[in-house]
C-alpha cells in the first residue's frame, strides 16, 4: 500500500522538478576517479559533454597509464638525455608542480612515482616493500633532476627509472580547463565533481552559493561540515581514500617524500577551497604530508586559500575565511570545531 | 429489577459483544490483503457507537475501557493495551461530539470515529516506539478508515435502527 | 434517559458525510506530502557497471538483506544491501577500496569501485541541504 502510494506519487515530484530550468550532467571515468558534470541552464547537455571531452583529452596527455601520453614518452626517456617535446598545458603544469615542491620542501614531489609503484599503489598487489626496494626508489624521487626548458618547450628527466606522476595535480587543472570550456558555452552554473574535488561554476539557479560537505574520515555517510562555495574549488585529501591493511597495521597511498611511508603529520584529512582551482588539488596532498601547524603557517603567509584540517585527535580547525555559510556538523561525531584566526 | 443492576446487565452483555467481535474480527485479519500494521475492520467499534446512540456517554466509555482491559488480558500484550485504548479513546471522543451534528448521518460518524481510532493508535505507537517512524503507516491508514469507517458506518445504522434499545427490552 | 442525537436517527448519508470523509482523505494526503519532504523516506540505489545500469534497488521497501553476485566485472565482486543501506560486501579487486567504504545509506553518497568501473548511487528525495561531497 505504502509502496503503490509511493510509486504514484513519485511521478508527481519529478514534475515538480521537471519545470525548473534545463539540467544535464556526464559521468565517466579518467584520470584514475570517478568524475561527474552537472550544467544548468540553455545548452547545458552540449557544455557537459564539451567538458568531458576537454578532460579526457587532457587525461590521454597527462597520463602515466596510458602508453602514447606526454608523460609515458617523458618517463620512458628518463635517463637517455633526450629531451621530449611537450606541449604548453604540459609544460606549465610541470613547472607548476615543482614550484609547489619548492614552496613546501619536502612535501611534494611530483617524481614520487617509483616509491608509489613500490608500495603496489599503482598496481596489482599493494604490499609493504621491503628496505632496499624502497631505497632504491627513494633514491629516484628529485623534481630537481626534472629538467624543463620552456624557450624549447621540451623536458627530461636526468636518472634513468626516474617517473613523473601528475596524479596530485591533474584534477585541479582539469577543474580549470573544463571550467574555461564551460564558461566559454556561456554557462554560469555548474557543479564538477571530479574524484571528489568539487568545482562549484558560478553561483547555484536561484543565485545562492552551492553547500558542500566535507565527509568524515571515519564514515563516508557522515559530514564534518559544510562549506560554501562559488567559483571556487574544495579539494580533500585523506588516508582513509586508499589504504591496505599489513600484520594489522594500516598503511594509506599518500606517501611522504622524505621518508618513502605514508605521511603521518597527524591529520586524518586536509580540504583546500581555493578559486585557483589547481592551486587547491595541489595543497591538498602538500599540506596533508606537512602537518596541521606547517599548514596553517603557510596559510597565514598566503591569502589565496581557506582549510578545514581534521586532525587525529578528532579536531576540525577551520581557517577564518570560511566563516559565513560554515555550519559545523561534527559535533555527534565526537569532534571539536575551532575557528583560526591570522 | 434496579436501575443500576439492568445498567450493570446490558453493559456487560455489550462489553462481551464487543470483545466477541474483537476476537471474531482477529480470526478474519484485514493485513492478509493489505500488509498495514494496525489495519482493522473496527467491528468492536459498532458496540461503542451503539453505546453512544442507544445509552449514554459514560457507560460507552465504561463498556470501551472494560473490553480493552479484557481484550489484552486474553491477548497476553500490554503494547496493544496502549494501542486500542488510546485509538479507542480518541474514537469515542471524536464520534460523540460529531454525533450532536444534525447534518451528519452515521457513516460520516463512523469514518471520522475509524480515522480517530488510527491517529489515536499511531500517536500511542509513536509515545512507545519513541520516534515519529510509526507516522509513516497513518495516511495508509487514514484511506482504509474511509472503507472500514463506511462498512462499520452502515451495519451501525441497522444495528441503531433495527435492535431496540436495552432499555425497552422489558417492555 | 438516552441522549438521542440527531446523527443516530438518519438511515441514509448524507452530504456531510462526504465531507467528512473528504477531510479525512485531505489530511492523508497532506500528510503524505509533509512526511515526503521531512524525512524522504525513499532510497533507491543504482548500480551502474561501466556504464550499464546492472541492478536497481528500492532500499526502503527491503524487508531483509539481499546479495548481488557480479560476476561481470573484471574483478567479481559481492554486493549486500539491507533496508535503508547498501555496501560492497567483498570483492577481488585490488587495493579493495570500495570494501573499505563500508556501508551507504544517505541520499547523494556514492561506493566506486574503480578497477571494475562500478558505481553504486544513493538517489532519494532528501539528498539533504548540500549538493556535493568532498573527501
Amino acid at each position: 500500500m505504502k509502496r503503490a502510494i509511493a510509486s504514484l506519487l513519485i511521478p508527481v515530484f519529478f514534475l515538480l522538478t521537471g519545470c525548473g530550468t534545463a539540467e544535464a550532467q556526464e559521468q565517466f571515468f579518467t584520470m584514475d576517479t570517478v568524475m561527474s558534470i552537472t550544467v544548468y541552464g540553455k545548452g547545458a547537455a552540449e557544455a557537459a559533454s564539451a567538458a568531458r571531452q576537454e578532460v579526457e583529452a587532457l587525461n590521454a596527455k597527462l597520463s602515466r597509464t596510458e602508453a602514447d601520453s606526454l608523460i609515458s614518452q617523458l618517463n620512458a626517456h628518463a635517463g637517455d638525455g633526450t629531451a621530449v617535446d611537450m606541449d604548453g598545458d604540459t609544460l606549465e603544469l610541470l613547472t607548476f608542480a615543482k614550484s609547489v615542491s619548492q614552496l613546501l620542501p619536502g612535501c611534494f614531489d611530483i617524481t614520487i612515482a617509483p616509491v608509489m609503484d613500490a608500495w603496489g599503489f599503482t598496481g596489482e598487489e599493494r604490499h609493504v616493500p621491503d628496505d632496499d626496494t624502497l631505497a632504491a626508489a627513494m633514491a629516484l624521487v628529485d623534481s630537481d633532476k626534472l629538467l624543463i626548458d620552456e624557450a624549447a618547450g621540451t623536458a627530461r628527466l636526468e636518472t634513468a627509472g626516474m617517473s613523473v606522476d601528475l596524479g596530485a595535480v591533474a584534477k585541479g587543472w582539469a577543474a580549470a580547463r573544463a571550467e574555461a570550456v564551460l564558461r566559454e558555452a556561456g554557462v554560469t552554473s555548474a557543479l564538477l565533481d571530479l574524484g571528489r574535488n568539487i568545482t562549484a561554476v558560478g553561483p547555484k539557479t536561484d543565485g545562492t552559493a552551492w553547500r558542500v560537505g566535507v565527509a568524515d574520515p571515519e564514515d563516508d555517510s557522515q559530514y564534518l561540515c559544510i562549506v560554501s562555495l562559488e567559483d571556487q574549488t574544495a579539494s580533500t585529501s585523506g588516508g582513509y581514500e586508499r589504504w591496505f591493511e599489513e600484520d594489522g597495521v594500516r598503511y594509506h597511498h599518500i606517501i611522504d617524500p622524505k621518508t618513502g611511508y605514508p605521511a603521518d603529520s597527524g591529520l586524518k584529512s586536509v580540504t583546500v577551497i581555493s578559486s585557483n582551482h589547481l592551486l587547491a588539488d595541489a595543497l591538498s596532498t602538500t599540506l596533508f604530508v606537512a602537518g596541521p601547524e606547517a599548514a596553517l603557517d603557510f596559510w597565514r603567509s598566503r591569502d589565496d586559500f581557506e582549510l578545514v584540517l581534521c586532525t587525529d585527535q578528532g579536531q576540525l580547525l577551520v581557517t577564518e575565511g570560511l566563516e559565513a555559510g560554515f555550519e559545523f556538523r561534527g559535533e555527534e561525531l565526537g569532534y571539536d570545531c575551532q575557528i583560526v584566526r591570522r | 429489577m434496579s436501575i443500576s443492576l439492568r445498567r450493570l446487565t446490558r453493559c456487560a452483555v455489550l462489553t462481551a459483544l464487543a470483545l466477541a467481535l474483537s476476537v471474531a474480527e482477529g480470526l478474519v485479519p484485514l493485513t492478509i490483503i493489505f500488509p498495514l500494521p494496525g489495519l482493522r475492520l473496527g467491528l468492536a467499534n459498532l458496540v461503542t457507537v451503539y453505546a453512544l446512540c442507544r445509552l449514554s456517554g459514560r457507560e460507552a466509555l465504561l463498556i470501551l475501557i472494560a473490553r480493552c482491559l479484557l481484550g489484552s488480558l486474553l491477548g497476553g500484550n500490554l503494547m496493544a493495551l496502549a494501542f486500542s485504548l488510546t485509538g479507542g479513546l480518541l474514537a469515542l471522543a471524536v464520534m460523540a461530539l460529531l454525533l450532536r451534528l444534525s447534518c451528519l448521518s452515521l457513516f460520516g460518524v463512523s469514518i471520522a470515529g475509524a480515522a480517530a481510532h488510527n491517529t489515536g493508535q499511531i500517536l500511542a505507537a509513536m509515545v512507545v516506539l519513541g520516534g515519529t517512524a510509526p507516522l509513516v503507516y497513518l495516511p495508509p491508514l487514514l484511506f482504509c478508515s474511509l472503507v472500514t469507517g463506511a462498512v462499520t458506518g452502515g451495519v451501525s445504522i441497522l444495528l441503531v435502527h433495527r435492535v431496540p434499545a436495552l432499555g425497552d427490552i422489558k417492555s | 434517559m438516552t441522549a438521542r442525537s440527531s446523527a443516530a436517527d438518519r438511515r441514509r448519508p448524507t452530504p456531510w458525510d462526504f465531507v467528512v470523509a473528504l477531510i479525512v482523505a485531505a489530511a492523508a494526503v497532506a500528510l503524505l506530502f509533509l512526511l515526503k519532504q521531512e524525512s524522504g523516506n525513499f532510497l533507491t540505489a543504482t548500480v551502474v557497471l561501466d556504464g550499464e545500469t546492472i541492478a536497481q534497488y528500492d532500499l526502503t521497501a527491503l524487508t531483509g538483506p539481499v546479495t548481488l553476485e557480479v560476476e561481470d566485472a573484471s574483478y567479481p565482486l559481492t554486493i549486500q544491501a539491507e533496508p535503508g543501506r547498501i555496501r560492497i560486501l567483498e570483492s577481488s579487486c585490488p587495493g579493495l577500496d570500495c570494501v573499505h567504504t563500508g556501508w551507504a545509506d544517505r541520499a547523494g553518497q556514492q561506493i566506486i569501485c574503480l578497477p571494475n568501473r562500478l558505481v553504486i548511487s544513493l538517489e532519494g528525495t532528501s539528498s539533504g541541504d548540500i549538493d556535493a561531497v568532498t573527501g
